[in-house]
């Protein structure tokens, strides 16, 4: 009696352990296709590009604001600033050209203030480092007598990555008038 | 080497039912025999081991095997079913286990990455999407350089640009931006061109898009030379840069593009309020 018991039980329990498989090999393979899915995620050439895109524009934009904020009461800090956020010729010759810059600042007391309105990159060199940018730029200039000015600027820059940063390598005007004017 | 542990355990709770019955006389029934040759030719690793000739890997528990079903038998009867579940799961836990775990790292694993393609940088494909990003820039150019040109010979032609590459608000804002540039390219019978200079995809989903454009406007002053000078002296505005050629004027606007029918449409015109 006892034995039929169990030999039904030994019946009745074999399925167990093969469903618990079935269900182990279920769930490998879910695990299987979320990790490659999650591999090729993290491995999405396309997305780095796009952090790359996005880390050189918002370091473009902070820069070209920096460019162009200035307080003649705290121009160090100010033309620290500057060359932190500048790389290659643009911060040589930020650097060579301080003291006469500050000395210039520091006559007219004036106080400026940048803010980006838009900007977009044109161009993007992931390898070698290299960016071109779109600002468009409202610099607000407050005079020593307290005369506030709004001045619209059209930005275009170019940054070069140095050790994982973006910064300003080039910074000027889009130039007015086409050929006529030159 | 679980597959071998499994043969083992069945082989071992075989064993204590064979046993069971007479504990003290041992095995040498005949019944009990018949079954013993089948389950050798099914597993004959485990065989070995019940036939005592101990494999030298699994030593130890193989050599106790017998003797810890002796013992399980000669305790009570009843109490091996008590026994089961002692060996049975390990097999089960271990398969428990496993799809848990498998399971977790699988849904801990969509979930990276779901995160990871969620980022807002990779939703905004402006120049990973070269073509398109080519494409609008080249469409949303030429929609520029018509709608901001008016020429006072030919005030159709703003007409239709307008009505082929707006929509939506954009017609309104172009209506209003345009008004008194019609007013006087009307009053000095000017030609006013303008052309883009420079132009950038800020982001591009899908079928909108947002584009930073720079253009040059020029505006000529034609039909005959004197009255030309005469209205611009007039007009004159202050513009220093008052050449023949005519006057250049910088602008600056961010456009909102939809994608329809193929073509990209002017959706929106900002300004940054000027």
């Amino acid at each position: 009696m006892k034995r039929a018991v169990r030999l039904l039980d030994a019946g009745r329990s074999r399925p167990l352990p093969a469903l618990a498989l079935v269900l182990t090999l279920v769930a490998a393979g879910f695990a299987a296709w979320a990790g490659q899915d999650w591999y090729r995620a993290a491995h999405d050439e396309q997305a780095a590009y796009a952090v790359q895109r996005d880390a050189a524009l918002s370091a473009g934009e902070q820069a070209v604001q920096n460019l162009n904020t200035l307080d003649h009461r705290e121009l160090n800090r100010g033309l620290d600033l500057w060359e932190s956020s500048t790389t290659g010729e643009l911060h040589e010759q930020l650097a060579s050209g301080r003291e006469e810059f500050a000395a210039q600042v520091k006559e007219a007391k004036t106080v400026s203030t940048a803010r980006v309105l838009s900007g977009a990159v044109t161009e993007l060199d992931d390898r070698a480092g290299r960016a071109r940018v779109l600002v468009a730029l409202r610099v607000t200039v407050e005079a020593a007598d307290g005369a506030k000015t709004d001045k619209d600027s059209r930005m275009l820059g170019e940054l070069t990555r140095t050790e994982g940063r973006w910064k300003l390598s080039a910074l000027g005007q889009a130039p007015v008038g086409g050929t006529s004017t030159g | 080497m679980s597959t071998t542990r499994h043969h083992i355990n069945r082989q071992r709770r075989r064993q204590a039912r064979e046993t069971r019955p007479t504990p003290s006389t041992a095995r040498p029934d005949g019944t009990e025999r018949t079954e013993h040759p089948v389950a050798g030719t099914r597993a004959r690793g485990a065989t070995a081991v019940l036939e005592s000739a101990p494999a030298p890997a699994d030593d130890s528990p193989t050599a106790k095997a017998p003797k810890a079903a002796g013992k399980a038998a000669g305790e009570a009867a009843g109490e091996a079913a008590g026994a089961r579940p002692c060996r049975r799961p390990p097999l089960l836990v271990v398969l428990c286990a496993l799809t848990v775990l498998l399971g977790g790292f699988a849904g801990w694993a969509h979930a990276k990455a779901e995160g990871l393609r969620s980022e807002p940088a990779r939703s905004n494909t402006a120049l990973t999407d070269l073509a398109r990003t080519s494409e609008i820039k080249g469409q949303v150019t030429k929609a520029v350089d018509r709608l901001f040109s008016y020429d006072h010979a030919d005030p159709g032609a703003l007409d239709k640009a307008a009505q082929e590459l707006l929509t939506g608000k954009a017609v309104d804002q172009h209506r209003e931006l345009l008004a008194d540039v019609r007013e006087r390219a009307e009053a000095q019978k000017a030609v006013i061109t303008t052309t883009v200079t420079e132009s950038a995809v800020e982001r591009l989903d899908g079928d909108r898009a947002r584009v930073l454009v720079y253009a040059d406007q020029s505006s000529v002053a034609t039909g005959g030379k004197t009255s030309a000078t005469d209205e611009k002296s007039k007009a004159g505005a202050g513009e220093e840069a008052a050449q023949d050629e005519g006057v250049y004027a910088a602008a600056m606007l961010a456009v909102d593009v939809v994608h329809r029918d193929g073509r990209w449409l002017v959706a929106a015109l900002d300004t940054f309020g000027r």
